[in-house]
């Protein structure tokens, strides 16, 4: 078993000034083995705060992000799963499903992880899953009005991913949980 | 005066030689004692007593070994005392046996005795408590010698500790009252501190740190008295008021030793009960400037605020008494005397007060802002005309003076109505009063505070004025360019704390801030003005589609003003993708607001700065990909605009560097003329005219790859390709036919299959599951099932 | 020399007896050997009144020219042996001559003895009160007889007793005013003062209280002043600081004392001082004497 936290789109300092205090309370170091955020941090210390909570952070780079050494994507491998990380401001039009899976063909990859729409998303299709952990402070987006503030854990375990989405309603956190097995045969 | 040379240059060694001597002589004559006690021989055994007691009238032993020394003749003297009362039954009258022991010619004996004696007196009840006491009291003047006297004292305390005529002793009354008890312990005490004083004043001065050393292993024995007085029942709040404070403290005050002002002051402080000091709190306090100026006397009222501080805490009943004697007026007076009194007092110190008396008031009186500011009035008195503070300590303390309210509070909203807080926060040095900034920026955000006012944000900016702006107090050095960023992004986050739901007074907060951060030159521009944009931004959203009304200070128009000078101002900086990017960002707003006009100028400047000031390759890959799904998105322009801006668009693609970046932007522009929504641009033919110009390039580069290097690059850009065309096929684009994708398939696998391509899993991988998405399509029930079944794979 | 001494023995026996010898004080008097032994004790005024008790040795008669008693006070001075002073002097004749064959008893009587001196042993001077019988022969020396008794008087409580109070010290290094509550004390008195310290510039160790006594004995150019520390009693250990005041308690019942006395018969006089010493810490003493009356009150 292992988990995987998906969260990007910060936007500090420019769209929001931190993370919510009860997301920050909830994620303590030590429990995630992977963090992988597709970008727009922006700034160093986000992602210092991103290390303080677990060793290996993947980022990709969103168009705001101070650090270039960020890639474009990023691919990695964990367990059985191929998993992708992009940004999504390349990908035109924004947010688009249908050009996501795409990019997740191009990519080949079970999970592609993207952002920059702020609205959280997982959707599954016969070639994977694509997820948008929407923006951990719900930042300020000319894409969606409203942004709760959101982020995902996803627990990897053997063929099956448990997606679980985190997203501050009127200072509440909600928990949603969406299931994902591998499809067994793949060329 | 001086001691004997042997004395003062005594070795360990010699010091546990003469201890050794000296119990020998003790135990040695302790035996004869004994052996008399046996007898029943009084007069040998007031002998060999006091030959026992002569022991201790050795000027040799330190404090420390003349201690062990004592507690050997201690133990034996007790049991003098048990057949002293033996002896009273035998017939004896106590006030013989008093008379007797008084024919002893040295007097240290004499006294022990006298006062061993006297206690089986009391205890007998033959004679008044009160009298034998002051006889006790009395006649041990005569031992002068400090040390030897602060033991037979401190024996005498001893013995008499449960003989005292206190309300409910057996000895009230007839023995005497609480009067006497308090009398004769005060006097003790008395006698007691002045030996001690005087132990500083004898000897060498070289010694001076040893003596000081020493003097502080014997001080309990001085503080004890002190201890039995608060012990006594009788000691109600009017003695103590009236009788037992006011003589402490002449003593405590005339002795004008530092060691024993400090230690004495905290005795007090520290045995008598809260609300006795509570009471006489003025009486307490008129002493601290009276003592002498180099006592720490900030440590000393500080724990005397810390114990009152805690007794508020302790229960709210209490905490009106504390008002009806205006303690707080009371101790804030005496800080002020104090350091009056203390010229040469370090400013750490008189800061340290300050500090004391801002925790009391964070106790007591949380309500009370105006102590508060009171507070930070005096201490801006202090420092008056001092400048910056360079003194370290000094500067901690002014920070934990700044700090301990922002910590209650928890508030900094509050903190800005403390007049004199930016005043004192002025005294800090640069480096400090930058730290102190980011102190309140971090409070803000991890309280959630927000301001609220454009008031308070003029008020706080004030007070943040070294992170915002170039100060006078600005180091000649080059500033640590990590550091800066850090600050400034502080700063910038700082923006999202500046809210308020009603807009025209948000909108001043906006201008407020701007004008604040215009200040602070653009290499701070760079980092403070994004956040603004976002922040205007947000505005915009709430006021969109609400009807504007005439006499409201906001409307769109302006903010979209504020917003294009903001951006302006940044691209000045310069920082042009910054400042593109958020020119798109206005410009989608302005499109969702129905401002074509405006909408259009942003773009316009997005172009002007795209063509003027980014000229890295990479940077215009990703500007021309958000340029373009920016436009995508806009819905307001009339056709004419629309024209204009996507051809500059696909104009910019197609100029792109490298033909990878121009093929995959030029197809990316197909998207500018499809827009799925309902009531979207559906143009067919542009749409295929892109796909075919990026299928030109991609052509294009494949013919360079070979030229070059002799072999095809990967065919990734035609599986791209394929990919846009099956997805226009599939939102029914008309000009998009299965032939053109059956083609292309074809051509890909040809290429795949050509002896001249690198191979590339990559790709394979993409095409495969390109594959395998049509044949997912195919099998698909419904109208796109129904036509991927024209194409093949 | 003890067959001569037998040969001289008196050919009877002496004794002085007391009526009231049973029921009378007695005063434990230091014998010349050192030895204490009791001794009937009188005052002035009082009659002394008995019987010589004259016992021929079996076989033996006594031949007399007469037989009488007297009553002495003498003033003996060591200096100047042998040389008695009697200031008193009573007879009375008890027998005419004759012989005394049996035992023979006298009553005699000297009522209303006017006695003014206290027995006194001193260093250089006694003074005693003595019954001398003497039995004169004509052709054998007389025989004499003494019997010692002790003579104390009392003195009614002074109608004046001042306290001492003075102040002494040495410019710009001590000064203390002392005060002694009384300047006249009984013989079981307690001595009650302070030392008020005014100003302390030398280091001292101690301080102590010593009671003398000054005996002077001759006259003019003749005059023997002995003079003995009686008691040393140490009042204050260490070095008092300005403004320290030192209390004093001195029981004077423990020390062998006797009244003042002021120029007996112009032969002696015992005085006693009160000592104050100061000693310092490199063991100079510093010392105010001051004579105190010492009386024998009942």
């Amino acid at each position: 078993m292992v988990l995987v936290l998906a969260m990007g789109d910060m936007h500090i300092p420019h769209r929001a000034a931190d993370l919510p205090a009860k997301f920050k309370s909830m994620l303590v170091p030590g429990k995630i083995q992977h963090i992988l955020s597709p970008g727009n941090l922006c700034i160093k210390e986000v992602h210092d705060y991103l290390k303080s909570l677990c060793a290996d952070v993947h980022v990709a780079r969103g168009e705001y992000d101070d650090d270039p050494r960020y890639p474009e994507t990023k691919l990695l491998t964990i367990g059985a799963f191929k998993l992708g990380i992009c940004h999504g401001h390349q990908v035109v039009p924004w947010g688009d499903l249908d050009s996501l899976t795409m990019l997740q063909r191009q990519l080949d990859v079970d999970i592609l992880i993207t952002g920059h729409t702020h609205q959280f998303k997982a959707y599954k299709h016969e070639g994977g899953v694509i997820i948008n952990p929407g923006s951990a402070t719900g930042a300020y987006s000319s894409i969606t009005y409203d942004v709760n503030p959101s982020f995902v854990l996803m627990d990897i375990d053997g063929l099956r991913v448990v997606v679980y989405v985190y997203e501050l309603v009127d200072g509440e956190v909600k928990v949603d949980k969406i299931d994902f097995k591998k499809p067994h045969q793949r060329t | 005066m001086q001691q004997p040379a042997q004395e003062v240059m005594s070795t360990a060694e010699e010091q546990e030689k003469w201890l050794a001597d000296a119990v020998a002589l003790v135990q040695h004559n302790a035996f004869f004692m004994h052996r008399a006690l046996d007898a029943n021989n009084l007069r040998d055994a007031l002998k060999y007593s006091a030959q026992m007691l002569s022991e201790l009238r050795t000027s040799k032993l330190s404090p420390q070994k003349y201690y062990e020394l004592y507690m050997r003749t201690f133990d034996e003297l007790r049991m003098l005392e048990v057949f002293f009362k033996e002896e009273s039954k035998r017939g004896r009258t106590n006030a013989d046996l008093y008379e007797l022991v008084q024919h002893a010619g040295n007097i240290l004996p004499r006294l022990y005795l006298l006062c061993t004696v006297g206690s089986v007196y009391i205890k007998s009840k033959e004679a008044p408590a009160k009298d034998v006491l002051k006889d006790l009291v009395e006649m041990s003047r005569g031992v002068q010698h400090p040390i030897r006297g602060l033991f037979l004292r401190s024996y005498l305390s001893q013995i008499s500790r449960d003989k005292l005529p206190d309300v409910g002793s057996e000895f009230e009354g007839e023995g005497g009252n609480v009067m006497d008890a308090v009398e004769f312990v005060l006097q003790n005490f008395t006698e007691m501190n002045k030996l001690w004083v005087r132990m500083q004043h004898q000897g060498p001065a070289r010694e001076k740190e040893k003596r000081e050393k020493e003097r502080s292993e014997l001080r309990e024995l001085v503080g004890k008295n002190l201890h039995v007085l608060s012990q006594l029942e009788g000691v109600d709040l009017e003695m103590y008021k009236e009788v037992v404070l006011p003589r402490v403290l002449e003593q405590v005050v005339n002795c004008k030793d530092e060691l024993a002002q400090y230690y004495l002051m905290d005795c007090i402080i520290q045995v008598f009960p809260d609300d006795f000091h509570l009471q006489t709190l003025e009486t307490l306090l008129a002493a601290c400037p009276q003592l002498q100026s180099t006592v720490d006397i900030k440590t000393v009222m500080s724990q005397l605020m810390e114990r009152l501080s805690n007794y508020a805490a302790s229960s709210p009943e209490v905490l009106p008494e504390f008002l009806q004697v205006e303690a707080f007026t009371k101790l804030s007076n005496a800080v002020v005397k104090v350091i009056e009194a203390q010229p040469d007092m370090p400013l750490v110190g008189a800061v340290s007060l300050h500090v004391a008396l801002l925790t009391f008031i964070l106790r007591v009186h949380i309500d009370r802002l105006d102590y508060v500011d009171q507070v930070l009035g005096g201490c801006v008195k202090k420092l008056e005309g001092k400048g910056k503070v360079k003194d370290n300590k000094a500067t901690k303390q002014l920070v934990a003076l700044l700090t301990a309210p922002l910590e209650k509070y928890n508030d900094v909203v509050t903190m800005l109505k403390l007049a004199n807080y930016s005043k004192v926060m002025a005294h800090l040095d640069y480096e400090t009063n930058k730290v102190m900034a980011t102190v309140i920026i971090q409070s803000i955000m991890k309280n959630g505070t927000y301001i609220t006012t454009a008031d308070k944000v003029d008020a706080l900016f004030e007070l943040l004025r070294e992170l915002i702006k170039d100060g006078e107090g600005l180091p000649a050095e080059e500033v640590d360019e990590e550091d800066f960023k850090e600050e400034q992004n502080l700063v910038a986050r700082l923006v999202h704390m500046l809210v308020n739901p009603d807009p025209d007074e948000m909108f001043k907060i906006l201008t407020t801030a701007r004008k604040h951060f215009r200040q602070g030159g653009p290499r701070r521009l760079e980092y403070t003005l994004a956040p603004l944009v976002f922040s205007a931004s947000k505005l915009v959203r709430s006021l969109q589609g609400r009807e504007a009304s005439e006499d409201s200070p906001v409307s769109l128009e302006k903010i979209f003003q504020f917003l294009h000078k903001t951006v302006e101002d940044l691209s000045m900086v310069p920082a042009p993708e910054l400042a593109l990017r958020l020119y798109l960002q206005c410009a989608e707003a302005a499109s969702d607001c129905n401002m074509e006009p405006v909408a259009y100028e942003f773009f316009t400047q997005a172009f002007v700065i795209y063509e003027e000031e980014i000229a890295d390759s990479k940077a215009q890959v990703t500007a021309i990909h958000l340029i373009i799904g920016t436009l995508q998105r806009t819905q307001v322009f009339g056709v004419e605009n629309r024209d204009t801006l996507t051809h500059k668009a696909t104009g910019y693609s197609a100029k792109l560097l490298k033909k990878p970046d121009q093929c995959r932007a030029v197809f990316a522009c197909s998207h500018l003329f499809w827009v799925d929504d309902e009531g979207g641009v559906k143009d067919g033919e542009r749409v295929l005219l892109c796909l075919k110009r990026a299928l030109r390039i991609a052509n294009a580069a494949q013919q360079m790859s070979s030229a070059t290097r002799g072999s095809n690059g990967p065919i990734t850009l035609f599986v791209e390709i394929l990919n846009k065309y099956l997805y226009y096929y599939e939102k029914g684009n008309p000009q998009v036919t299965s032939n053109v994708i059956q083609g292309l398939l074809e051509l890909i696998q040809t290429e795949m299959q050509s002896e001249n391509t690198v191979q590339d899993p990559g790709v394979d991988a993409f095409f495969a599951s390109t594959i395998r998405y049509i044949q997912y399509q195919k099998l698909k029930t419904d109208e796109v099932g129904e036509r991927y079944a024209a194409i093949q794979t | 020399m003890n067959y001569l001494i037998g040969a001289f023995k008196p050919p009877c026996t002496v004794t002085v007896e007391f009526n009231d010898a049973e029921t009378r004080k007695q005063a434990n008097i230091k014998k010349e050997n050192g030895q204490m032994a009791p001794v009937p004790l009188f005052q002035s005024q009082e009659s002394v009144v008995g019987e010589v008790r004259i016992e021929p040795l079996p076989g033996k008669k006594v031949e007399h020219m007469g037989v009488k008693i007297e009553l002495l006070g003498q003033i003996e001075l060591y200096f100047d042996r042998g040389s008695f002073y009697d200031f008193t002097s009573l007879v009375r004749e008890l027998d005419v001559p004759g012989e005394i064959v049996d035992r023979k008893i006298y009553p005699f009587e000297f009522s209303t003895v006017e006695m003014p001196y206290e027995s006194y042993n001193g260093v250089n001077v006694r003074l005693r009160y003595i019954l001398k019988v003497t039995i004169s022969r004509s052709y054998a020396t007389n025989i004499v007889e003494y019997k010692d008794f002790w003579v104390r008087n009392f003195s009614p409580p002074p109608e004046i007793n001042n306290s001492i109070k003075m102040e002494v010290g040495i410019e710009d290094c001590l000064h203390i005013e002392f005060e002694y509550s009384k300047s006249k004390y009984h013989l079981k008195d307690v001595i009650i003062g302070k030392i008020y310290f005014l100003l302390v510039r030398i280091k001292i160790k101690h301080m102590e209280l010593e009671i003398r006594r000054r005996e002077s004995t001759g006259s003019g150019p003749n005059t023997y002043n002995e003079t003995e520390t009686l008691a040393k009693y140490e009042i204050m250990d260490g070095a008092p600081v300005r403004g320290e005041s030192i209390p004093i308690r001195l029981f004077l019942s423990p020390y062998d004392l006797t009244p003042t006395y002021r120029n007996i018969n112009n032969k002696f006089s015992v005085k006693y001082y009160l000592n104050l010493v100061l000693v310092d810490e490199e063991d100079r003493r510093y010392f105010k004497q001051q004579e105190i009356t010492m009386l024998r009150i009942d």
